[in-house]
C-alpha cells in the first residue's frame, strides 16, 4: 500500500463503515424482512416469526387505503410538483427583471421559510389555515370568497398541504434558477432582441434551454421531495380528514411504527424505493432526448 | 447531503441536490454553534411513569406523599393520546419503557400478549366494581390494576335544553331536531369525526358483537352494528352534529361556552375544564346525563386508564408500591378532585366526595362496565372502523357496503391472529 | 421605451407583495405569540396585539411551582439538546465527510471508482426503507433512546462527501504535487493547503448540516423515548398535540423553535447567499 493510499483509506474508511452500518445493512435488512411476517406476535416471540415470499406485496395491492395512499401521493407530486417548481421559476424571473430594486433583500425574505422547521411552521400555517379565525380565509374574504374548510374538507386538504409545502420550499429553488439565469448567453439575448424577438419568445428560445438542465434536476429533486412527504401531514392534519392526506411514507410509518407490522412496512418502502427510481428514470430520458443533460 | 436527510426526510436534501449547494461563504459562526447539551438530566433513582393526558399532567401531585413516605422520587412523562400507542409499542420494540405506565384497558391484552407488563397479584384487583377487573386481564390474569376511569355521558347547556336530555335513541333524535329548530345558528351535538367513542357506545348499547369465530373475524355486518351505524349517520346527515375532526375544533370548550354545539359526548376529565374555565361557562348553565341507548342507557365506551408495571423494570418492587400508591382510594379521590375522572376503587365510592349531584350519571354508568375484545389488533379495528365511518358521514360509502368493507378490513387485520389460533399456538 | 416607469413600479409593486405574503405567516406567529391568551381566536383575526404580553413566553419557558410541584413544558432543555445534537452532528459530520471527499476526488486508491458509483447510486435509494431495521439494529447495539442513536445516522454523509468531492476536483493537481515533491506528508498536505481552499465549501455544507440535524424531525421522534433527550421540534409535536387549543402558547413554542434557525440563517446570508449565487451552480 502506498503512503496515498494508506491515507486515503485513513480519509474514507471512517465515513463508508457508518455508511455501511446506518444504511447499506439496514436497506438488506429491509430486503429481508419484506419477506416475513415480522409483526407484534414476532416482537413477542421470535418463533411467531414465518416467511411469506411475496404475501405482504400482494396484500398491500388489497389493501384500499395503500392504493389511496399511492393517489394521494401521485396528486401531492403532480399538483406539487409544478406549484412549487412554478413559483420558484417565476420569482426567480421577477427578481430577474432589470427594474426590481433591493434584490438581495427580496432573495433572503423569501428564502427564511425554507430554514424554518416543519413542526413549528405547520403549527403557525394550522391557525392561517383555520376556517373561522384564520388569516387566509380572511384575506380570501376580502376578494369575496367564501370561506374554505382547509383542514376540514377531503378536497381541500391536499391544497392546504401544498399551499404551505410550496411556502416553504420555492425559496430554494428560486435561489439556484436565480444563479442559473444569471448565466444565461447576454450575447444571444441581444441577437435574439434585435431579431424582433419578443418576451415570450425570448424567453421560451433563449432562456429556457439555457436553464433547461438547472430546471430539470431541480424537477427530479422535487418529484422524489414530493414522494416522500410525511411531516407535513403527520403534524397538521393526521392523515385526514377521511384519510386524504395519508401519503405513502404515513402509511408506511403507521403499518410500521405505529403497529409494528415491519414486514408489511418494509414492502410498502420498497415499493416507494421503485416509485422514486421509475420516475427518476422516466425524468432522465427526457431530459436525454432533449438534450438537456 | 447528510443520510438523515435522506433517512428521516430532513427539509433540507430532501428539497434539493448538493451540486446547488455553492462553494463560497466563509468560515464564520460555525465554532459558535457548539456548546454543551447539557440539559436538565434525569435523576437516575427515579422511577419512571408514562401517562396520557391529563393523568399526565396532574399526576406530578400524587407524587409528593410517595416520595416521602418510600424516599424514592418519580419522573412523570406525559404523552399526548394521539401518539401514545405508538409511542409506548416503539419503547417496547426498543428495551425503552418506563417502569409504570398507564393504558387504556382496551391495549391491556395486547401489551400483556407482547411481553412488555408483567401480571399484577389478584387482590390488587379486588376492590373494584363486579366486571371491572375483567377488563385488564388476559387469559384469566391480571396485568394492570384500574385507576382512573373515564366512561362517556353527555354534558349539556342546561340554559338551552327544557330539561334532561334524553336518553333513548329516538328522543334524543327527536331533541336534536327540536334544539336546531329553536336555534339554528348552534348544532345539537359535537362527535368527533376522528374519535370512536360515541360510535362504539352505540354499537355497544345495540348489542352488537363485534368480532366472531374465537375473535377472529370482524362481525360488523349485523343488524345491531348496522343499526348503530345508521343512527350514527343520522345526525351527521341531519346537521344535527357539524362533520369536523378534533384537528379542527381547536377549542371545544369554549365552543360549547359559545353555543355553537349544545350537547357534547365526552368523558369526565371535562369536568376539569369547566372548573377551570368557570368564567366562560358558569356551573349553573351545564349539566351531565347517561348516554343514549336504543332504549334506555347501557354499557359505553371511554377510555380508562389502568396502570402497568413494565416487564423489564429493574426495579419491580418499587414500581408496584408505586401502582398500589396511585390506585389507592386516597389517591383516586385527590385524582377526582384534580381531572375530574373517577376512581377505579369501590370503595372511593363511598366517600362523600362522590355523592355529588353532577358524578350521579358517571356513578351508575361505572355499574356498567363495558368489556371491548381482548386481542392484539383491536385498537387498530377500532381506528379502522370509525374511518370508515367517517368516509359514510362524508357520503363517499353507503351504509352496506361500509360494514362490509369494516369486516374486510377487520380480517385483513386479523390474518395473522386466524393463522396462529388456527396452528393452535394462541388460545 | 416610454411603457419603462410603470413597468418598474409594476414589477416593484408585485415583488413587495410577494415578499409580504411570505413572510406574513412568520411575521403572524411572532404577533400572535405576544398576544394575551384566546385574543387570536376572533374573527376578524386581530393583526396587531391589543396588549403586548411575555405571558406565553414565562408558561412555556418558566419553572413553575404548583403545590409543591414543579411544571414545565421542557422547552429550554429541548432546546439545548437540540444545540448540542446539532453541533455534534455538523462538527462530527465535517471531520468525516470532508477528508473522504478530498479522498475521493485527489488521492488514489484501488476500489475509488467503484465507490464512487455505489455511493452515486445509492442517492436513489429513499433513507425510509433503512429506517426500521436500523431501529432494530440500534435497539441491539442499544443506541435507542440515546443522543448517539440520534446522530449516528446523520454522519453517514453521501451527498456531502460527492459534494466535497465536486469542489476538490477544480483544486489543481500540480499544486499538490508540488508539496508532495517538497516532502510534505499527506496529511499536512490536506489540513495546511487542501482545507483552506475548502473554507467556504465547509461553511456552507456546516449550515446545511446544523439547519438538516435541527429540523430533522421524524428519526428523532422515533428513537427518542425519553422526555429529557427531545429535541425541540419533537417536544413542540408533542406538545402542540395536547394544546391546540392554546394558540398563543403555540405560536410562542413556534417562535422559540425557529428563531435560531432563522437568526443563523440572517447572520450567514450574505456569505451564504453571495455563494449560493456567484459559485457555479449549474446541474
Amino acid at each position: 500500500m502506498t503512503r496515498g493510499e494508506r491515507t486515503a483509506w485513513l480519509f474514507t474508511a471512517p465515513v463508508l463503515a457508518i455508511i455501511l452500518l446506518v444504511f447499506v445493512l439496514p436497506t438488506l435488512v429491509a430486503l429481508g424482512l419484506s419477506v416475513t411476517d415480522y409483526s407484534i406476535y414476532a416482537l413477542a416471540d421470535w418463533s411467531n416469526l414465518g416467511f411469506v415470499g411475496l404475501g405482504n406485496f400482494a396484500d398491500l395491492l388489497a389493501t384500499p387505503l395503500f392504493w389511496r395512499a399511492l393517489g394521494n401521493t401521485a396528486l401531492f407530486a403532480a399538483l406539487g410538483v409544478p406549484m412549487a417548481i412554478g413559483a420558484s421559476l417565476a420569482a426567480a424571473l421577477l427578481l430577474h427583471d432589470a427594474t426590481v430594486r433591493w434584490k438581495p433583500a427580496w432573495r433572503v425574505l423569501l428564502f427564511a421559510p425554507y430554514v424554518t422547521s416543519v413542526v413549528a411552521t405547520a403549527v403557525v400555517w394550522r391557525f392561517v389555515l383555520n376556517t373561522r379565525f384564520g388569516l387566509l380565509n380572511y384575506v380570501l374574504g376580502g376578494l369575496g370568497i367564501a370561506p374554505v374548510d382547509w383542514l376540514g374538507d377531503p378536497r381541500a386538504s391536499i391544497p392546504a398541504i401544498l399551499l404551505f409545502v410550496t411556502w416553504k420550499i420555492f425559496g430554494y429553488n428560486m435561489i439556484v434558477f436565480t444563479a442559473a439565469l444569471s448565466a444565461v448567453p447576454q450575447d444571444l439575448m441581444e441577437a435574439a432582441r434585435l431579431d424582433g424577438a419578443g418576451r415570450w419568445a425570448r424567453f421560451r428560445h433563449v432562456t429556457l434551454p439555457a436553464i433547461g438542465p438547472t430546471l430539470l434536476l431541480a424537477a427530479v429533486m422535487s418529484v422524489a421531495g414530493f414522494l416522500q412527504l410525511f411531516a407535513e401531514p403527520y403534524v397538521m392534519t393526521m392523515g385526514g380528514p377521511a384519510q386524504s392526506t395519508v401519503t405513502v411514507l404515513y402509511f408506511m410509518f403507521d403499518e410500521g411504527f405505529r403497529w409494528w407490522n415491519l414486514g408489511q412496512a418494509s414492502a410498502v418502502a420498497f415499493v416507494l424505493f421503485v416509485l422514486i427510481l421509475a420516475v427518476t428514470i422516466v425524468q432522465t430520458r427526457i431530459g436525454r432526448r432533449y438534450e438537456w443533460l | 447531503m447528510l443520510i438523515c436527510n435522506k433517512k428521516q426526510g430532513a427539509e433540507i436534501d430532501r428539497w434539493s441536490g448538493f451540486s446547488a449547494v455553492d462553494r463560497r461563504g466563509v468560515l464564520a459562526g460555525a465554532a459558535a454553534t457548539m456548546m454543551a447539551g447539557c440539559g436538565v438530566r434525569r435523576d437516575p433513582s427515579a422511577l419512571r411513569l408514562w401517562a396520557m393526558s391529563y393523568e399526565g399532567d396532574y399526576s406530578p401531585h400524587l407524587m409528593p406523599a410517595f416520595t416521602a413516605r418510600t424516599g424514592i422520587p418519580v419522573e412523570v412523562q406525559s404523552l399526548p393520546w394521539t401518539a401514545a400507542h405508538e409511542k409506548l409499542l416503539t419503547a417496547f420494540a426498543g428495551d425503552a419503557l418506563p417502569d409504570v405506565m398507564m393504558l387504556p384497558n382496551g391495549w391491556v391484552g395486547e401489551f400483556a400478549m407482547a411481553g412488555a407488563i408483567a401480571p399484577v397479584a389478584e387482590r390488587e384487583v379486588a376492590d373494584l366494581f363486579p366486571g371491572t377487573a375483567d377488563t385488564v386481564r388476559w387469559r384469566g390474569t391480571p396485568y394492570a390494576v384500574p385507576w382512573s376511569v373515564a366512561p362517556q355521558a353527555q354534558f349539556f347547556r342546561r340554559d338551552r335544553l327544557d330539561g334532561p336530555p334524553a336518553e333513548d335513541w329516538d328522543g334524543w333524535r327527536a331533541m336534536g331536531l327540536r334544539l336546531k329548530r329553536r336555534f339554528p345558528d348552534s348544532y345539537a351535538f359535537l362527535i368527533l369525526l376522528n374519535w370512536w367513542d360515541t360510535l362504539f357506545t352505540f354499537a355497544g348499547q345495540a348489542g352488537a358483537a363485534l368480532l366472531r369465530e374465537r375473535d377472529t373475524r370482524g362481525n360488523f355486518a349485523t343488524p345491531e352494528f348496522r343499526a348503530a351505524l345508521d343512527f350514527y349517520v343520522s345526525l351527521f346527515r341531519d346537521r344535527l352534529a357539524p362533520a369536523v375532526l378534533s384537528t379542527e375544533v381547536q377549542d371545544p370548550v369554549a365552543a360549547f361556552a359559545q353555543g355553537w354545539f349544545l350537547v357534547y359526548p365526552s368523558g369526565p376529565s371535562l369536568l376539569l375544564d369547566f372548573k377551570r374555565r368557570a368564567a366562560e361557562i358558569p356551573a349553573a348553565r351545564w349539566g351531565v346525563a347517561r348516554m343514549p341507548g336504543p332504549t334506555g342507557p347501557g354499557a359505553v365506551s371511554g377510555v380508562s386508564g389502568a396502570l402497568a408495571v413494565a416487564r423489564g423494570t429493574r426495579r419491580p418492587e418499587a414500581a408496584r408500591a408505586l401502582v398500589r400508591h396511585l390506585t389507592s382510594a386516597r389517591s383516586e379521590l385527590r385524582f377526582q378532585q384534580l381531572i375530574g375522572n373517577l376512581p377505579a376503587r369501590a370503595s372511593a365510592w363511598a366517600d362523600a366526595q362522590m355523592a355529588a349531584p353532577v358524578l350521579a350519571p358517571f356513578a351508575a354508568q361505572l355499574r356498567q362496565p363495558a368489556r371491548d375484545p381482548a386481542v392484539v389488533e383491536w385498537e387498530r379495528i377500532r381506528i379502522e372502523v370509525q374511518l370508515i365511518a367517517e368516509r359514510v358521514v362524508r357520503g363517499l360509502l353507503t351504509v352496506g357496503v361500509a360494514v362490509q368493507e369494516m369486516d374486510r378490513r377487520a380480517d385483513l387485520i386479523l390474518a395473522k391472529r386466524r393463522a396462529l389460533v388456527q396452528a393452535g399456538r394462541l388460545a | 421605451m416610454v411603457v419603462r416607469p410603470a413597468r418598474a413600479l409594476v414589477m416593484n409593486a408585485v415583488a413587495v407583495l410577494l415578499t409580504v405574503a411570505t413572510v406574513a405567516p412568520l411575521l403572524w406567529m411572532v404577533l400572535v405569540s405576544f398576544m394575551p391568551r384566546g385574543a387570536s381566536s376572533a374573527f376578524p383575526p386581530p393583526l396587531w396585539p391589543v396588549r403586548w404580553t411575555w405571558e406565553n413566553y414565562h408558561e412555556l419557558l418558566a419553572r413553575r411551582e404548583y403545590d409543591g410541584v414543579f411544571f414545565d413544558y421542557r422547552i429550554v432543555p429541548a432546546l439545548l439538546n437540540s444545540l448540542f445534537v446539532a453541533g455534534v452532528s455538523t462538527l462530527l459530520g465535517l471531520l468525516l465527510t470532508v477528508p473522504a471527499g478530498y479522498a475521493f476526488a485527489k488521492l488514489r486508491f484501488r476500489g475509488r471508482e467503484r465507490l464512487l458509483q455505489l455511493l452515486i447510486a445509492s442517492l436513489v435509494v429513499p433513507g425510509q426503507v433503512a429506517m426500521l431495521p436500523l431501529f432494530l439494529i440500534f435497539k441491539e447495539l442499544g443506541l435507542v433512546n440515546s443522543y448517539a442513536g440520534v446522530i449516528l445516522p446523520s454522519l453517514a454523509g453521501i451527498f456531502a462527501i460527492l459534494f466535497v468531492r465536486q469542489a476538490t476536483l477544480s483544486i489543481p493537481d500540480e499544486m499538490l504535487d508540488a508539496a508532495r515533491l517538497d516532502g510534505a506528508s499527506e496529511g499536512r498536505i490536506f489540513v495546511s493547503i487542501v482545507l483552506p481552499l475548502l473554507a467556504p465549501v465547509t461553511v456552507t455544507l456546516a449550515l446545511f448540516m446544523f439547519l438538516g440535524s435541527w429540523n430533522d424531525f421524524l428519526w428523532p421522534l422515533i428513537v427518542l423515548a425519553d422526555q429529557h433527550l427531545y429535541t425541540l421540534p419533537v417536544a413542540v409535536a408533542a406538545i402542540s398535540r395536547e394544546h391546540a387549543a392554546d394558540g398563543e402558547l403555540m405560536m410562542a413554542a413556534a417562535v422559540v423553535t425557529t428563531m435560531p434557525v432563522l437568526l443563523l440563517f440572517l447572520a450567514l446570508q450574505r456569505y451564504y447567499m453571495t455563494g449560493l449565487l456567484g459559485g457555479s451552480v449549474k446541474g
